[in-house]
């Protein structure tokens, strides 16, 4: 799979038109032909290709084409953490608020309060993060000049990203957990179990809130996987050193290896964290039995 | 070197794509919060503690090799970590003398010969004339691979090593005792002192290269011959200099830390900047919706560079292929209300950049003027029966505005397709492209009609933007070659007098403003900003501040 997805990358970059060389001052032909031996860009195709897939597989992308003596495990190692840190810190802020403020919400149906916490999901989903982060740095990095606007260091440096960025899924596990909720609220099984005259408390956090939370599960896998491979839009509005602002670069700037690397890397974390879904619905729902 | 218009080719990605919204948030921010004070300065103005420099270079560099990258970025750092033989004017960006005292040229500027300083290197090795030879050498070996190479094909063998066709020793340069080092030229080149401050010619430290392959320019291996020392390299998050105790001219290095922070996204930029969490930024960053508020204060640093913007036209294709049509689409177009709109450019009509080489009798291009743009359409055949001007018989479909796609080029580019149709009556399409894809199609002169195009000069001389027209391809870009303007500006060179060498290049110019291959639309001022407690570091025509200058003003009585 990683490899049919890394095939589909390369033919794509090579399709691309320019080079990670193009740029800046035309280059007389005997220069180009230097770069072109220097990197192996002048053997047939399916060397190259070959060296890519081998490459795939020994999880060794060689080094980066932009970045002189950077290999691009090394930028891996080094950017992986930054982007797994701020989606890790995100994904916890909006399962935590968003599964309380959805349970909340289902239990109170139709009230002022459901309405109210709904209205404000509707607005975190519609709210797109690049006018978000904006907004929050308008607010806290500019007018108030308590928070950084923009880079990577301590603490205070993620409050703004990790907000930017946890604001859309908090709204979607809001609703999502809502509705889950409703629907196993009115259940025959938890009507059994009320009948039995167990506590409300009991009800909810030992029966409902297991099948209620399924939906967010599911979601949790992709959206997981995503967040933790970096978040392009708020990497870049924040200048944070994580995957995605170098995905962004890497293809600007045709940056073969590189793109291949992160590509590949993406794809795995993407398989592991559906394979993780599906195991944790068998923990969490005995229905699902494989 | 090409310049992308933002000179920052990735920035606008994102942003080009983003609605209003934010740039009215952001415009907000401008007015809530400063406006009112009527501060002198823009943001929180607090000194940081000690001497240390916050500054935004521009992207992540590519290398911390001299040799190997070619952007401002790198060399907005090369010159704290590497010396050159000259380094440049803080002011002015003229060399002045570093590693080496003092210079002299030879009869008709063919051979130099410059003098070292005694000086060391971070690891305490003396800099000798063998580390300049050992340097140039590699630089041309075919085998780094270096694209800027070219830039010492002035030098005998160096092309021909670098193509593969000769050897290391035949390239002339010369080690005449320990501390001589003599260039040996393929032609003359008056401006040679001012090329050996580039990147490319500094000098580099052999120990560590051999020892450390291409980690070499690690924290843990690298040895420099500049005022600082590489301390700290993060990627895409911070780089630290710190001070270097054994550079010769250590004691008037004032700053003890410099931060590098590599960031592209302007806005970012200036959201830094304002909370007062930098102290200075790179060029063209300010956009220009907020260039009035910023003159009112003493942060925004604006004068004009040795740079141009300027449109390439497809001299081999119709319609641009007849001159008059070169002509009228250049004099249809009111540069000076294209300077107006964009703030802080100035009208340029010729191909040297205004303000720039004092006693340059720059020649005077075609000025604004509809009629007679009019009047050479008509000549050239697009009239009706009645001999009047008739825009429907130009083969429009022939004619597009190709630019990369970033948002100042997008506001040119259009400034530029309504004055056409206001003058000419003609509506040219635009077509914006990605950077690379855009260069790639540009040099092989695919595009239609007229392509956006912008220059800096790589040394004070105005040699560095006529030379452009000195071959067919590369970055001409027009197809445009004429011998007599090829050997005009060679006999230029040729001129050891300077006012007569001035004079003999603006000729050459003048040959070029009469074939009007380009329509030169701007000299680009610098525009960046840099708290006022930074001292010692000036708008220069460059934008590379040489660290050994800039200090931090803790007084506020001498701010």
């Amino acid at each position: 799979m990683v490899l049919v997805v890394v095939s589909v990358t390369w033919a794509l970059i090579r399709l691309a038109p320019g080079n990670f060389y193009t740029g800046e001052k035309a280059l007389p032909p005997a220069i180009e032909q230097n770069l072109r031996e220097r990197y192996g860009l002048d053997r047939p195709w399916y060397v190259q290709y070959g060296k890519t897939l081998s490459n795939t597989v020994r999880g060794d992308f060689g080094m980066s084409l932009r970045y002189q003596g950077q290999p691009v495990n090394a930028i891996l190692r080094q950017a992986v953490p930054v982007s797994a840190t701020l989606g890790l810190l995100a994904y916890l802020l909006a399962l935590a608020v968003g599964i309380v403020a959805g349970t909340y919400a289902a239990l109170r149906q139709n009230t002022r309060l459901d309405h109210a916490s709904m209205a404000i999901a509707m607005v975190g989903i519609s709210v797109p993060n690049f006018v978000l982060g904006p907004g929050l740095v308008l607010l806290f990095g500019l007018t108030w000049y308590v928070l950084p606007p923009a880079l990577w260091g301590g603490p205070a440096h993620l409050v703004l990203p990790v907000l930017t960025l946890s604001a859309v899924y908090m709204a979607y596990i809001a609703r999502l957990s809502r509705s889950g909720m409703l629907e196993v609220l009115r259940s025959n099984y938890i009507r059994t179990a009320r009948a039995k005259g167990l506590p409300e408390r009991q009800i909810l956090f030992r029966h409902a809130l297991r099948g209620g939370l399924l939906p967010v599960v599911s979601f949790s896998g992709p959206a997981l996987a995503l967040l933790l491979t970096g978040t392009v839009v708020v990497e870049r509005i924040f200048a944070l050193p994580g995957l995605g602002n170098y995905f962004i670069n890497a293809n600007l700037n045709r940056d073969e290896p590189l793109i291949i690397g992160i590509v590949a890397f993406i794809s795995i974390v993407v398989l592991i964290f559906n394979l993780l879904v599906d195991i944790a619905y068998g923990l969490i729902d005995p229905r699902v039995r494989y | 070197m090409v310049i992308d218009g933002s000179y920052r080719s990735t920035e606008s990605f994102l942003y080009m794509r983003m609605p209003g919204l934010l740039a009215a948030a952001v415009l907000l921010a401008s007015g809530c919060t400063t406006q009112a004070d009527n501060s002198p300065y823009f943001g929180k103005t607090e000194a940081p503690e000690g001497q240390v420099m916050r500054y935004i270079a521009g992207s992540e560099p590519e290398s911390l090799d001299p040799q190997v990258s070619s952007g401002q970025p790198e060399a907005r750092l090369y010159v704290g970590l590497y010396d050159g033989l000259t380094e440049y004017h803080p002011e002015t960006a003229v060399a002045i003398p570093s590693l080496a005292e003092r210079w002299e040229p030879n009869h008709d500027n063919s051979e130099f010969t410059f003098h070292l300083r005694a000086a060391q290197w971070s690891n305490g090795d003396a800099i000798t004339a063998h580390d300049f030879v050992y340097s140039l050498r590699r630089g041309l070996a075919p085998q780094l691979a270096s694209r800027i190479a070219y830039l010492a094909y002035y030098i005998k063998g160096a092309q021909a090593y670098n193509e593969g066709k000769g050897k290391a020793e035949d390239v002339g340069i010369e080690a005449v005792d320990d501390h001589t080092v003599r260039y040996r030229l393929t032609q003359a080149v008056p401006y040679f002192p001012g090329l050996v401050a580039h990147q490319f010619f500094r000098p580099i430290p052999r120990k560590a290269i051999e020892a450390h392959g291409q980690a070499w320019t690690q924290p843990a291996n690298i040895v420099t011959s500049g005022p600082f020392i590489l301390h700290t390299w993060k990627p895409y998050d911070h780089l630290i200099f710190v001070r270097n105790p054994r550079y010769w001219d250590a004691a008037n290095v004032k700053l003890d830390r410099i931060i590098f922070y590599p960031l592209e996204i302007a806005t970012t930029m200036m959201n830094l900047f304002k909370a007062g969490r930098v102290d200075g930024l790179y060029n063209h960053i300010p956009p220009a919706a907020w260039i009035d508020r910023l003159r009112l204060t003493t942060d925004h640093m604006d004068k004009p560079e040795a740079a141009i913007d300027y449109y390439q036209l497809n001299t081999t294709k119709p319609p641009m292929s007849d001159i008059r049509v070169r002509k009228a689409f250049n004099m249809a177009i009111d540069k000076a209300g294209l300077a107006a709109y964009q703030r802080t450019i100035k009208p340029l009509t010729a191909f040297t950049p205004e303000g720039i080489f004092p006693g340059y009798p720059r020649p005077i291009g075609d000025p604004f003027d509809v009629q007679r743009a009019r009047a050479l359409l008509v000549e050239a055949g697009y009239r009706d029966a009645g001999g009047k001007y008739d825009p429907s018989k130009f083969p429009i479909a022939e004619v597009e505005l190709t630019y990369n796609t970033t948002e100042r080029n997008r506001e040119i580019a259009e400034y530029v397709q309504a004055q056409w149709k206001q003058n000419l009556g003609l509506t040219v399409p635009l077509k914006n492209m990605e950077w690379k894809t855009f260069l790639d199609h540009r040099a092989k002169l695919e595009y239609k009609g007229v392509a956006r195009s912008g220059w800096v000069g790589d040394y004070m001389d105005p040699n560095t933007f006529l030379e452009l027209f000195t071959t067919r391809t590369g970055d001409n870009g027009t197809g445009w070659y004429d011998q007599t303007f090829v050997d005009t500006l060679k006999a230029a060179n040729r001129e050891t007098d300077p006012a007569k060498r001035y004079a003999m290049m603006a000729q050459a110019e003048k040959i070029l403003l009469d074939a009007q291959p380009v329509i030169p639309l701007a000299t680009t001022s610098t525009n960046w900003m840099k708290k006022i407690y930074v001292k010692g570091m000036y708008a220069n025509p460059v934008t590379i501040h040489p660290w050994k200058f800039v200090y931090i003003e803790h007084d506020p009585a001498k701010w």
